[in-house]
């Protein structure tokens, strides 16, 4: 590669580019293919995208995580053709506030949790944001809490084996010469 | 690729463990929940269909994309039938505690079991 002669900021912007727009191809296929496999309740999912929102925040940064989990659920609803439609409103609202209690997590306690930890908040967080989001859109009665619990207890073991598997790829994606600069060196979830 | 807990710190615990504790929690003050004694049907948010629930019975409810079919039997309240296209809500299983809720979203139908209290209900029925 000529590398060499191009401005190492501009380099460091296109590679974040193209590996986010590679985490967002990535998220979307994991979230379709999740949705197309068979499982007990129609609606319990394990919520593998979300190893690739995790790859952002820890490769990256906060936005990248906020590029990735938007995206996906957008691209991910338009190709499943939910679009708009009941569904699609709960999987925003989960996202959002799972997106939102991963980044505020990562940033306060970031060198004292791994992966493991901030995924198993993300995955109550996106509990959370689908039941308020049933319970004001679809539900409008609070007996929809009842649910909660039970969708609660499901979600975090989802959220400790996605933050599991998110550590295994972080592992992998640090050996790659893109993400061996020293801003990211000190960004590990490992101790 | 190493196992969770080589990866897990002492902090992801102190998070994780809470959250598994309310969940449980949870769990059991719902599964704790008293039997309930009316089923009590909204279709668009509007109440339209009551009855109580020791006495069989099966009946449809019209929603936007056709008749619900719902059974009231000793197990509780269940949906036998419906219109809707991922069938979600038969798969959900007999409702019978107090505050259990059946949904099916397509068809705007919600089923919910009440308990009113020791108070009698001012009807036996309603249907509309």
């Amino acid at each position: 590669m000529t590398c060499s002669a191009v401005d190492a900021r501009q380099l460091a912007r296109a590679r974040r580019q193209v590996f986010l727009a590679l985490f967002v191809a990535v998220a979307v296929s994991m979230h379709a293919l999740e949705t197309l496999l068979p499982t007990p309740v129609p609606w319990l999912r394990l919520g593998l995208a979300n190893i690739m929102t995790l790859a952002a925040l820890y490769l990256y940064d906060g936005r990248a995580a906020w590029t990735v989990s938007l995206a996906r659920v957008g691209m991910g609803s338009l190709l499943l053709g939910r679009l708009f439609s009941p569904g699609f409103w709960l999987a925003l609202s989960g996202t959002i506030v799972a997106t939102s209690a991963m980044i505020v997590l990562y940033r306060l306690a970031a060198r004292r949790l791994s992966p493991v930890g901030i995924s198993a908040v993300g995955a109550a967080g996106h509990a959370l944001g689908q039941v308020l989001a049933a319970r004001l859109l679809v539900i409008q009665h609070p007996a929809i809490w009842k649910i909660f619990p039970l969708f609660l207890s499901f979600t975090v073991f989802a959220g400790i084996l996605t933050g599991w598997l998110a550590c295994g790829l972080l592992e992998q994606l640090r050996q790659h010469p893109a993400f061996q600069s020293p801003a990211n060196a000190d960004r590990c979830g490992e101790q | 690729m190493k196992a969770p807990w080589h990866y897990m710190t002492v902090g992801d615990w102190l998070v994780i463990l809470p959250l598994i504790c309310a969940a449980l929690a949870g769990v059991a003050w719902v599964a704790a929940a008293p039997g309930g004694t009316r089923v009590v049907v909204t279709s668009g948010g509007e109440t339209c269909f009551s009855a109580p629930l020791d006495q069989p019975r099966s009946f449809d409810i019209e929603g936007p994309l056709g008749p619900t079919h719902l059974v009231i039997d000793e197990q509780g309240v269940r949906i036998t039938g419906s219109p809707c296209p991922r069938k979600i809500c038969l798969s959900m299983g007999p409702a019978r505690h107090s505050g259990d809720l059946l949904a099916c979203v397509p068809n705007r139908i919600l089923v919910r079991i009440d308990s009113p209290g020791g108070k009698e209900a001012p009807y036996d029925l309603l249907s509309r």
